[in-house]
């Protein structure tokens, strides 16, 4: 198994890391921007239920979550070409990054449409009618009213896709792509040191987990300041109250089913 | 290349060989899992000294980092481990004889196990501590309460999470390609190269875990409606 383990390696590989932490980072960014669009276009046909597009988007929505990212890149990766050539498009210098990006996004747009509409669905309906009855107007009761409760409900979700999403890009390796685990993989091979590598990787995914979760709890304290009077003990084993609010974040998937792989 | 769309059935049958040893590492690593869960969960909630900071430290550790990479931790770390015990204590066992999927079920089960924990520590603390009083005041030990009181309640608020993880390692086992078990998605990729029909084979590949995942969604929703039964009509 290579070389006597080393942990010195693992400072020196850690900057070697970093420098591919951009492509990891492209990736999550790129996606998210994609998946957000993608979330709200699949995610309005659901909840105006519109006839033929809600079918779409829940065979849309049940296939990407129904199915694991890894089969679902090499799917676009060798698909996407082949269903492009039949429009004579050729897609053979397309960078792989796009088709990586492209898989990501849409992968995360199924989940984020789920959290949209849970989240928009999950503000009390009385709410809306008591804009209503203060003159309001449908787009006024929504951005005013709906809107601010509905990310305040949607944060601690969205962390979670945005963490399994950086987790998830660990898997753009499989198609050449040189993202972090890539650049991890071709170090250990090279040194012989694969577990100060991957002790090194795991260290760096660790620290910006841990920050995406911090600025994103920092969010929700924000946008939940209104609530927080009314919910005064937090620790205790006490949740009935909550009862409804928790089934709505277990139905949202706490982002994947929790693994992110 | 030409899109071959009877291939994509070829492909199915040659897959559906590599079901069980997916299915295998999904029900093992979510039951080792699940126990692990339950342990931590509760170390956790009662705040065992000692263990306590162990405990958040592995579900900090393993949440915050890919599944790949403690599969490739566990398959890079673990035989020097034991290897190195073996010399230590002169024990005959070698790294050697661990067959491949060993790896995969040891590491998956810990991923299991700190995203099990969530979802137990979050389905008993949907338990209104109330119950557990009530329940001593009639005279119940405590671990009469838990598990006739408590967990019953926790496992029904539980369920979704629940599915939903079982599906996370479901979909998760597809890294087992990494350390040459032959899953559903490694078959896939070799009946592809082999017949260089990457796109139907995968689609194949993609039917297979979308039916699969309709499979435990299905099963759920009926266990679901079962287990709730106490919750129809009530007080609340």
């Amino acid at each position: 198994m290579g070389a006597q383990f080393d942990i010195s390696f693992v400072f020196s590989f850690l900057p070697k890391l970093l420098g591919t932490l951009s492509t990891t980072l492209l990736i999550v960014a790129g996606s998210l921007l994609t998946g957000i669009i993608v979330g709200f276009l699949v995610a309005l046909p659901r909840l105006y239920k519109i006839p033929v597009l809600k079918i779409f988007s829940e065979i849309y929505i049940s296939f990407f979550r129904g199915t694991p990212i890894l089969i679902q890149l090499f799917l676009f990766y060798y698909g996407l070409p082949e269903i492009m050539k039949l429009v004579h498009v050729d897609m053979t210098r397309t960078p792989v990054l796009v088709f990586v990006i492209l898989t990501y996004g849409l992968h995360t747009g199924a989940y984020m449409s789920e959290m949209i509409r849970a989240s928009v669905m999950a503000v009390d309906k009385g709410q809306v009618e008591a804009a209503y009855a203060t003159g309001m107007t449908g787009f006024q009761a929504f951005t005013r009213i709906v809107l601010p409760q509905a990310l305040g409900i949607a944060v601690p979700v969205f962390s979670n896709l945005v963490i399994a999403l950086l987790k998830d890009t660990s898997l753009a390796f499989t198609l050449g792509v040189m993202e972090m685990s890539g650049k991890a993989q071709t170090l250990g091979s090279l040194t012989q040191h694969f577990i100060e590598t991957y002790i090194a990787l795991a260290l760096i995914y660790l620290v910006i987990s841990f920050t995406i979760e911090k600025l994103l709890l920092v969010a929700e304290h924000h946008l939940l300041r209104h609530e927080k009077r009314n919910t005064p003990e937090k620790k205790s084993f006490k949740i009935n109250k909550n009862w409804s609010y928790r089934r709505i974040i277990a139905e949202l998937g706490p982002g994947k089913g929790g693994t992110g792989l | 290349m030409k899109l071959d769309p009877s291939f994509i059935w070829t492909a199915l049958v040659q897959i559906l060989s590599a079901i069980p040893t997916t299915l295998y590492i999904t029900v093992v690593s979510v039951l080792i899992g699940f126990v692990i869960g339950v342990a931590v969960a509760l170390i956790r909630l009662y705040r065992v000294p000692l263990l306590y900071p162990l405990a958040v430290g592995y579900v900090t550790f393993i949440r915050g980092t890919p599944m790949l990479t403690h599969l490739l931790l566990i398959y890079f770390g673990l035989p020097v481990l034991i290897d190195g015990l073996a010399a230590h204590f002169g024990w005959s066992f070698r790294s050697v004889s661990i067959p491949m999927i060993g790896f995969a079920y040891i590491s998956f089960s810990i991923t299991a196990g700190a995203y099990m924990s969530e979802v137990v520590r979050s389905g008993l603390l949907a338990v209104d501590r109330g119950q557990l009083e009530a329940a001593h005041s009639i005279g119940m030990t405590t671990p009469q309460a838990l598990k006739r009181i408590v967990f019953p309640q926790a496992l029904a608020a539980s369920l979704p999470n629940l599915s939903n993880s079982v599906i996370g390692m479901l979909h998760g086992s597809t890294l087992a390609f990494t350390v040459s078990v032959v899953d559903i998605n490694a078959k896939a990729q070799i009946v592809a190269s082999t017949n260089w029909k990457f796109f139907e084979a995968y689609l194949a590949a993609a039917l297979i875990f979308w039916a699969l995942t309709f499979l435990i969604e299905r099963v759920t929703s009926v266990i679901e409606k079962r287990i709730n039964l106490y919750n129809r009509g009530g007080v609340a």
